[in-house]
C-alpha cells in the first residue's frame, strides 16, 4: 500500500519541484529522474502483483478528506478565475455549481459516510498504472527534448516551461489516484485534477484558438463532472455508502437501485472519453504541444473515462437502460469518426478521429458488459495507449523537421527519416491490421458482439473496420515511398524523443509477440475476478499464430526492407516521356516539364464533416437525453 | 496443439495445392473469355507458361523493398488459405488475407511510380467496399453455425446457406471486387484497356510479377472456398455439391467480366456498400431475431 500511496504522491511532489525551479538543466535532471523513479516503482509494482485479486488497503483519513476538499476548492477558483478572465459566461455559471455542488456535498452529506478501504488494487488497476507509469512518464520524458524545440520556435513568447513540466507531473499523480482510490470522493477529486490539467495544458500556448477550445474542454467536462457529483448524492444518501467496490456489487446484485447513479457515472465516463456529441473537445486539445496530445490520447484523460466504463461494465450487463446508451452511443462514434478520419489530411487531426473511434469501441465493450467483452476492451486500451503515444511522438518529431503535420507532407519520409518512418509504420499497423494488438482486440470485439447477438453493433462495427483501413493504409502508402537519395533531416531529434519512441516501439513489440502471456496473467484475472466462470475470448492457440505473424511482420519491417540489393535498378514508368524519374518530371505536349503529383483520397463528398457530424451528434445526444429522462423516471417511480 | 499441426499442415498443403488448382482456373477463364468473344484462346496451361518465363526474367525493379513487400503479401496469402482449408478459425484467415492485400499495396504505393500509385488509391477504395461484407459473412457463418471455425460446418445437420442465402448473395457481390472482374476492376485489369496502364503492377515485372501472378491465383482459391463453404454439412456428398457451386459461380463470373463495362469508383462504392447493408445487416439481423 505504500507503494501506492508513492505513486499518486511522488508525481504530485515532482510537479511541485518543477514549478519552482526554473534552471533548464535542473528542470531537466528532474523530471529525466522523476520520469525513471516512477517508471521503476510501477514496475515493481506491477511486477510483484502480477495477477493479484483485489486487494482492498483499510485506510481512511480526515486529513486527506480535508485536502481532498481543498483540492476541489482550488479546482472551483482556478474555473471561476479563468471564466471570468476571459469572459466565459457558460463557463462560470458551470464552475459555480459544480462549486457549490462538491462543497454542499462535502460538508453535508459525506462527512456521515465513512469508506474503510480507501484504496484498492486490483489487475485493472495494475494494466492501468502500467499504462500511466510507463506510457505517461515516457511521453514526460520525449516532452523534454520536443518542448526544447518548441521553445526555440517560439523564442519571442516567456518561458513557461516549469508550469508545462508540473502538470504533466500532476496529471500522472491524479490518474494514479482514480485507479487506486476506492473512497468514490478521492477519486472525483481525482477525476476534476485530470479535467482542470487537460484545461490549462489545452490553453498552453494562449493563443485564441488555444484558448477557445480549452474553454470548450472545460464546459463538456464540467458537464460530466456534475454528472459524477449527482452519482456521489445519490450513492451516500441512497445507498449509504461511498465506497466504489460496495456501489458495484449492490449495482450488479440489484440493478434496479442503481439505475440513475449508473447512468450518471457512464455519462462523465463518456464526457471524457470523448464520445459524441462531446469529440470535439479532444479534437480541440491538438492546439497544444504535442506532448500534451500524446497524453491526453494514451495514458490518461481519456483512459479515466474508459476506465471508469469498464469498471461499471458489470453492472452495466444487467443494467439495460445505461447500457444501451453506451453501446449505442459508442458504437455509433466508432463508425463515424472512423468516416470523418478518411476526410481528414492533418496528421494529429487523423490520430484525434481514430482515439475517439477506438475509445468508443471500448465504450460500446464497456456497456455489452461480458466477461468476453470486458476482454476486448481491456485490450484495446493497452494497444490503443502504447501505439497513439508511438504515433504521437513520431509526428510530433516529424513536425518539427519536415516543419509540417499534413499527411501529404509526409511523402519520402521513409528515405527522409528512415527510423523515424519505420517506427511510425510500426505504430499505424498496430492500429489497424492483424496480425497486431488493436485488431486482435477489435477481433475480440467481433466475438463478444456475436455472442450477445448485437446486430446494430455489428454492421456499425464491419462498416467501421473498413472505413479504418481506408483512412490508414493511405497514410501508410504515403509514407512507405522511396525514390532516389533525399537528405536525411533526422540526425537532429533530441535523444530524448529518440528514447522515449523507441521504448513505446518495444513496448509494441514485446505486447504483440507475448499476447497469449498478458491474457492469460494480466487479463484475465480481472476478468475472472468479475465473472467467474470467464474464458478469454480468443484462444491460446489462435493468440500464439498471430504473435508469430506478428514477429514476422515486425522483422521484415525492421531487417527486410534493404537500402540496396544485387537486382537492376530502373526508372518509375512514365510513358517514355520521363525527364526527371526521382522528380517524377516528364515531357508535357508543349515540350516544357510537367510533375507528375499524386495525393490522397479523402473522399469528402461521402466522409466529409460536414456531412457526418451532425447525424453522430444530434444521435447521440438523443440517445444520451433519453436515457437520463428514462433512469430519471426508474428513479421517480422507485421512491 | 492439434490447432497447430492441422495449420502447419493446411499451410503446406495449400501451398502446394492452391497455384496448381488456381493456375488451371486461370486457363479455364481466358479460355471461355476467348470463348465468349469469338476467339479461339490459348491453350489452357498458358497462365503456368507465362509464369514460368517471368521467373526466369532478370530480376528489375524502381527500388528494393517492392519486391520484399510482394513476397510477404503472397506468404500471407499461402497462409491465409491454409488456415481456411485446414478447417480454423474463418476470422483469422479473413484478418490475415487482408494484411496480404495491405503489403500488396505497399508495394505499390512503395515505387512511387503515378501510374502505381493510383492504383494503389484505388485498391485500397476496393478493400473499403469488400471489407464490410466479409466481415459480415464472417458473423453470419457464426450466427448459423455456432463457431468461426471452418470444420464445425462438417458437423451440421443442414448446410448454412438455408439461413444466410442473402449473405451469400452479397459475397458474390463484392466477389467480382476480389477476383478482379470487370465491372470493378478498377485498380488493375486483365485486360489490356486499363486507362492507368496495369494499375497497381505497372511498376512489378519478371520474378516480382510472377509473384503477383501467384497471388492472385492462390486468393481466387481461396475465395471459391468461401463461397463453397455455405453448402458444407455432414454429408460428405455436400463437398461435391459446394465443388460445384463454387465452378458455377465461377463461370458465372466469367460471364459478368465480359458483358459489363468498367464502372467508376463511386458507383463501385455505392453499389457495395448498400447491397452489403441491405444483404448482410438484413440477414443478420433475421437470424439474430427469429
Amino acid at each position: 500500500m505504500q507503494l501506492i500511496g508513492f505513486l499518486i504522491v511522488f508525481p504530485m511532489l515532482a510537479a511541485l519541484l518543477l514549478l519552482v525551479i526554473r534552471a533548464n538543466a535542473a528542470r531537466n535532471a528532474i523530471a529525466y529522474a522523476s520520469a525513471a523513479i516512477i517508471a521503476v516503482v510501477t514496475l515493481f509494482v506491477f511486477g510483484t502483483n502480477l495477477g493479484t485479486e483485489a486487494v482492498y488497503f483499510e485506510f481512511s483519513s480526515g486529513a486527506i478528506d480535508i485536502i481532498c476538499t481543498l483540492i476541489s476548492i482550488a479546482i472551483g477558483v482556478i474555473i471561476i478565475g479563468y471564466a471570468v478572465r476571459y469572459r466565459n459566461i457558460i463557463t462560470l455559471v458551470l464552475g459555480i455549481a459544480q462549486l457549490a455542488a462538491s462543497l454542499v456535498f462535502e460538508f453535508a452529506f459525506a462527512h456521515g459516510v465513512e469508506v474503510e478501504a480507501g484504496l484498492y488494487m486490483d489487475s485493472l488497476s495494475l494494466i492501468m498504472a502500467f499504462i500511466i507509469g510507463i506510457v505517461g512518464s515516457g511521453i514526460c520524458i520525449y516532452a523534454i527534448g520536443y518542448m526544447e524545440d518548441f521553445q526555440a520556435e517560439h523564442a519571442d513568447e516567456r518561458d513557461r516551461r516549469p508550469v508545462f513540466f508540473a502538470i504533466m507531473f500532476l496529471f500522472l499523480g491524479a490518474m494514479f489516484a482514480i485507479v487506486f482510490s476506492n473512497n468514490m470522493s478521492w477519486m472525483f477529486t481525482a477525476w476534476e485534477i485530470t479535467t482542470v490539467c487537460s484545461f490549462l495544458l489545452i490553453g498552453y500556448t494562449k493563443t485564441e484558438e488555444a484558448i477557445r477550445n480549452a474553454f470548450r474542454q472545460i464546459i463538456m467536462n464540467i458537464l460530466g463532472g456534475i454528472a459524477f457529483i449527482g452519482a456521489l448524492y445519490y450513492c451516500a444518501i441512497g445507498l449509504q455508502t461511498l465506497s466504489f467496490a460496495e456501489f458495484l456489487q449492490i449495482g450488479t446484485l440489484a440493478p434496479v437501485m442503481v439505475v440513475l447513479p449508473v447512468t450518471c457515472l457512464a455519462f462523465a465516463g463518456m464526457t471524457k472519453a470523448a464520445q459524441m456529441p462531446f469529440h470535439t473537445w479532444l479534437l480541440g486539445a491538438m492546439v497544444a504541444p504535442t506532448p500534451t496530445s500524446a497524453l491526453l490520447h494514451s495514458s490518461t484523460m481519456v483512459k479515466a473515462g474508459v476506465f471508469m466504463l469498464v469498471k461499471l461494465a458489470p453492472v452495466l450487463n444487467v443494467c439495460w437502460i445505461p447500457s444501451l446508451m453506451t453501446v449505442l452511443v459508442g458504437a455509433i462514434t466508432f463508425c463515424l469518426c472512423s468516416f470523418m478520419a478518411i476526410s481528414q489530411s492533418n496528421a494529429k487531426r487523423v490520430l484525434a478521429y481514430s482515439t475517439i473511434a477506438n475509445l468508443g469501441l471500448i465504450v460500446a465493450c464497456a456497456g455489452v458488459g461480458t466477461a468476453e467483452a470486458v476482454w476486448a476492451a481491456i485490450f484495446l486500451i493497452i494497444f490503443h495507449a502504447i501505439a497513439k503515444s508511438l504515433l504521437f511522438l513520431c509526428v510530433g518529431t516529424a513536425e518539427h523537421h519536415i516543419g509540417s503535420r499534413d499527411i501529404e507532407s509526409m511523402d519520402l519520409l521513409f528515405d527522409r527519416m528512415p527510423r523515424l518512418a519505420r517506427l511510425m509504420m510500426l505504430g499505424i499497423m498496430t492500429m489497424f491490421v492483424a496480425p497486431f494488438g488493436m485488431l486482435i482486440s477489435k477481433w475480440a470485439t467481433l466475438v463478444s458482439f456475436v455472442e450477445t447477438q448485437q446486430v446494430a453493433l455489428l454492421v456499425l462495427l464491419a462498416f467501421g473496420s473498413a472505413a479504418t483501413f481506408m483512412f490508414w493504409a493511405k497514410w501508410l502508402g504515403k509514407l512507405s515511398g522511396i525514390a532516389g537519395r533525399p537528405e536525411n533531416v533526422e540526425k537532429t531529434v533530441h535523444v530524448s524523443e529518440w528514447i522515449a519512441t523507441y521504448v513505446m516501439a518495444g513496448l509494441i513489440v514485446v505486447c504483440c509477440v507475448l499476447l497469449p502471456l498478458i491474457s492469460e496473467y494480466v487479463v484475465m484475472p480481472y476478468v475472472a475476478g468479475v465473472n467467474l466462470n470467464a474464458v478469454a475470448t480468443l484462444s491460446n492457440d489462435i493468440l500464439w499464430i498471430t504473435s508469430i505473424l506478428a514477429a514476422i511482420v515486425i522483422i521484415v519491417l525492421f531487417a527486410g526492407l534493404k537500402k540496396s540489393s544485387k537486382s537492376k535498378q530502373v526508372n518509375v514508368y512514365m510513358a517514355g516521356i520521363t525527364v526527371d524519374s526521382d522528380d517524377r518530371s516528364f515531357r508535357n505536349s508543349l515540350g516544357g516539364t510537367t510533375k507528375a503529383t499524386a495525393s490522397n483520397w479523402y473522399m469528402t463528398e461521402y466522409f466529409g464533416e460536414k456531412r457526418i457530424k451532425p447525424i453522430g451528434e444530434i444521435s447521440c445526444a438523443i440517445l444520451m437525453v433519453a436515457a437520463f429522462a428514462l433512469s430519471f423516471a426508474y428513479f421517480m417511480a422507485l421512491i | 496443439m492439434a490447432t497447430w499441426i492441422a495449420t502447419i499442415i493446411g499451410i503446406v498443403a495449400f501451398t502446394v495445392l492452391a497455384p496448381i488448382v488456381g493456375c488451371l482456373l486461370d486457363g479455364v477463364d481466358r479460355k471461355i473469355s476467348a470463348r465468349m468473344q469469338g476467339r479461339v484462346g490459348p491453350s489452357i496451361l498458358q497462365p503456368y507458361y507465362d509464369v514460368r518465363k517471368l521467373l526466369e526474367k532478370e530480376r528489375a525493379s524502381v527500388n528494393t523493398v517492392e519486391g520484399t513487400y510482394i513476397a510477404c503479401a503472397l506468404l500471407f496469402a499461402l497462409v491465409a488459405g491454409g488456415v481456411f482449408f485446414s478447417g480454423g478459425n474463418l476470422l483469422l484467415c479473413i484478418f490475415v488475407i487482408t494484411l496480404s492485400s495491405l503489403f500488396f499495396i505497399m508495394a505499390a504505393y512503395s515505387t512511387r511510380s503515378p501510374y502505381a500509385e493510383v492504383g494503389a488509391h484505388r485498391e485500397t477504395l476496393q478493400v473499403m467496399c469488400y471489407e464490410p461484407m466479409v466481415l459480415m459473412m464472417a458473423i453470419v457463418v457464426f450466427q448459423a453455425s455456432g463457431s468461426f471455425d471452418i470444420a464445425g460446418l462438417f458437423s451440421l445437420d443442414t448446410p448454412i446457406i438455408a439461413t444466410t442465402f442473402g449473405a451469400w448473395v452479397g459475397l458474390l457481390v463484392i466477389l467480382t471486387i476480389k477476383l478482379r472482374k470487370s465491372p470493378f476492376d478498377i485498380s488493375s485489369s486483365h485486360h489490356a484497356h486499363q486507362e492507368i496502364v496495369r494499375g497497381i503492377t505497372t511498376e512489378m515485372s519478371g520474378p516480382t510479377l510472377a509473384k503477383v501472378e501467384i497471388l492472385h491465383w492462390v486468393e481466387n482459391v481461396l475465395f471459391m472456398g468461401w463461397v463453397g463453404m455455405f453448402f458444407i454439412n455432414a454429408n460428405p456428398i455436400s463437398i461435391a455439391v459446394a465443388i460445384i457451386v463454387a465452378v458455377l459461380v465461377y463461370l458465372f463470373e466469367i460471364w459478368i467480366d465480359n458483358n459489363f463495362a468498367r464502372v467508376k469508383w463511386q458507383a463501385m462504392f455505392k453499389i457495395a456498400w448498400l447491397s452489403s447493408l441491405v444483404l448482410g445487416g438484413v440477414n443478420i439481423a433475421i437470424i439474430a431475431f427469429i
